[in-house]
């Protein structure tokens, strides 16, 4: 009995236990059986060469706002403001590019029009912020109120200056600007390649059918390489799990609490300039409604990846599993014909529900049922 | 007698027309224990939080090493090494137990913030500070969420002494705990006790854990010190008598009996 201490009580698991314990088991497990029975379902066409391309072009938009919201829900808040700053970053690009820099400073060019945006959507992420912890609101209200607002902001903008809510027929930029490339251009053109000289990605003419992935999917890496070294390796990481557990511990203990949540609402905010960069360069159009819903859409995908509402815990890796799992699902309809497309908000709600009620169990399981 | 680490010298403070306490001295040696007893509303938790960087007292003087010391924020506290493990302890849940133990401390190299954070090192680091006052982690990675009241308390306190704390002010760290884990705390503060260097100021209202523990008493009624000295010096008696805030315990036996 004396030689017995308490830590004796916490069992020791096997490797294989760990894994499925980990915050991503969910949210691989959901991604696997989507993948599978729409492979079936689909005859194999969702996984030939131009249906991944497809789908991880849907796939890399989710992931890269998803990372973002996942981020910042976190450390505790949400933004519901991400789809009207996508909104709002693809006109403010797409008007500079056709109408010219502001104040008469002459042409744009891809690079100056991304990067004013930039500045612009990170100040606007860095306002949301600020009010979000000097009001002590709950960021829900604040960043619905810029959701509103954001998206009144653009549709004026638009018709004062262009008359019309769209734009669209503009410059190819991609052909001869590296930097609108970055966006709208292909990455992994080597594979396909590679593919094609391996007797696969071959059209009915038995020519190269598919000549590359989206760019997005590319930036959809990164996003999800730094995020995930950020947080679990990075001291940033630390102070973003403390400020969304406990924010007075975390305060207590020096951590710099509101400098953390408006960094990560400026984080959602480049994560949604990013996704419309890569909308613009690639279609060379913009809409004013564009990135509508697609706040809540964040939400849920970082939510089915297993982050909590509450805050405090959750896993990168995990969202990149989500956000697979929507853009199959969403993709799905143009692959297996007998299906209604609205089965995807279906399919959503169903699982966001599940997923919550998974996730719950975990904090309860984790804080001993408190 | 060894200059005490902290000396508070008729601190007075009001909040408003509200005097919570009226002249109080208190002297704390390192290596002793010196219990903190009162009724609730008799100032202890005032007083912590003037020695704790909290509140600046409206008068009186705190001295740590024989100077004169201003709090201005608790991190002055913190620097002058006073840690106060207050009772929500000031740890996160659903973090592990190194998270919680470096929470705004990390070991890193590289850049402040974004620097990579020296896992290994601060697991280990973690593990041996809890050895040394008394529990063996086996896994520093699990979630400080899964672990008892207790071994909680224990983190706290190690992570106040390894980040520099001289004084250890403990807000009640028996209360809210079962039977066992109390014992576990008590022999924790007599580990801390046993290294010599540090003063722990504990805060009870119970005062059989206070006999167990303490050297020394400083008993606190009303916002005034009703009684202060040596255990050896005190009647087992006269601290059951101090601890009911000063009221003869057989008046009270009396009226309760009267009822």
């Amino acid at each position: 009995m004396s030689d017995r201490n308490e830590s004796d009580r916490l069992q020791q698991e096997s490797t294989f236990q760990r894994l499925i314990r980990r915050p991503e088991a969910g949210s691989f497990a959901v991604m696997f059986v989507v993948l599978v029975l729409i492979a079936f379902a689909s005859n194999g066409n969702a996984m030939n060469a131009l249906g991944i391309k497809n789908n991880l072009s849907i796939i890399s938009q989710f992931g890269i706002i998803a990372t973002g919201a996942a981020l910042l829900m976190i450390a505790g808040e949400f933004d519901l403001s991400i789809g009207s700053m996508i909104g709002f970053a693809g006109m403010s690009m797409a008007m500079m590019l056709k109408w010219g820099l502001p104040f008469g400073l002459g042409e744009a060019t891809p690079f100056s029009a991304f990067f004013i945006t930039l500045a612009m959507t990170l100040a606007l992420g860095w306002l949301i912020g600020t009010i979000v912890v000097r009001s002590g609101l709950s960021s829900f209200i604040v960043s619905l109120g810029f959701l509103f607002g954001l998206r009144g902001v653009t549709e004026v903008t638009f018709r004062l200056i262009n008359q019309s809510t769209q734009i669209s027929g503009l410059q190819d930029f991609k052909e001869e600007s590296f930097f609108a490339r970055l966006f709208g251009g292909e990455s992994f053109g080597w594979f396909y390649d590679l593919a094609f000289a391996m007797g696969f990605n071959l059209n009915r003419r038995g020519e190269q059918w598919v000549t590359g992935l989206d760019a997005r999917v590319v930036w959809w890496i990164l996003v999800v390489l730094i995020a995930y070294i950020i947080l679990s390796r990075t001291q940033i990481g630390n102070w973003i799990y403390a400020t969304g557990d406990n924010k007075e511990s975390a305060r207590a203990n020096g951590v710099p609490v509101n400098r953390v949540k408006v960094g990560l609402f400026m984080t959602t905010a480049f994560c949604a300039t990013i996704f419309a960069a890569c909308q613009v360069f690639d279609t060379n159009t913009a809409d004013a409604a564009k990135g509508n819903l697609k706040e809540l859409e964040a939400i849920a995908i970082a939510v089915v990846g297993g982050i909590l509402m509450t805050g405090g815990f959750g896993s990168i890796i995990g969202v990149a599993f989500g956000a697979v799992t929507f853009g199959l699902v969403a993709n799905a309809v143009f692959y297996i014909p007998w299906i209604d497309g609205s089965f995807y908000r279906v399919f959503v709600g169903a699982v966001l529900l599940a997923a919550v009620f998974a996730n719950e169990r975990i904090r309860k399981r984790i804080t001993g049922g408190i | 007698m060894a200059e005490p680490y902290v000396r508070l010298e008729n601190i007075v403070k009001r909040f408003g027309p509200f005097t919570a306490l009226n002249g109080v001295n208190l002297d704390v040696h390192s290596g002793e224990v010196h219990a903190l007893l009162g009724d609730n509303g008799a100032g202890k938790s005032t007083l912590i939080k003037i020695m704790s960087g909290v509140h600046a007292p409206t008068e009186g003087t705190i001295y740590v090493e024989g100077k004169p010391a201003v709090f201005t924020s608790p991190r002055d506290a913190t620097a002058a090494g006073i840690g106060t493990v207050y009772q929500d302890l000031a740890i996160n849940p659903l973090m592990s137990v190194t998270r919680n133990f470096f929470m705004g401390r990390e070991l890193y190299k590289g850049p402040h913030g974004l620097g990579l954070m020296k896992m290994d090192e601060m697991n280990e680091i973690a593990h041996d500070e809890m050895l040394k006052i008394g529990i063996d982690i086996s896994d520093p990675t699990q979630a400080v969420g899964t672990m008892s009241g207790g071994q909680r308390q224990t983190l706290a306190i190690a992570r106040a002494i390894h980040f520099g704390a001289k004084v250890l002010i403990l807000d009640e760290p028996t209360s809210a705990l079962g039977q066992k884990q109390q014992m576990g705390v008590l022999k924790t503060i007599k580990k801390v006790r046993k290294r010599g260097d540090i003063a722990v100021i504990f805060i009870t209202h119970n005062e059989i854990h206070s006999q167990l523990v303490a050297d020394r008493y400083t008993f606190l009624a009303l916002g005034q010190v009703i009684g202060a000295g040596k255990k050896d010096e005190l009647e087992h008696n006269e601290i059951r008598r101090l601890m009911a805030g000063g009221a003869e315990m057989r008046d009270l036996e009396q009226e309760l009996a009267d009822i």
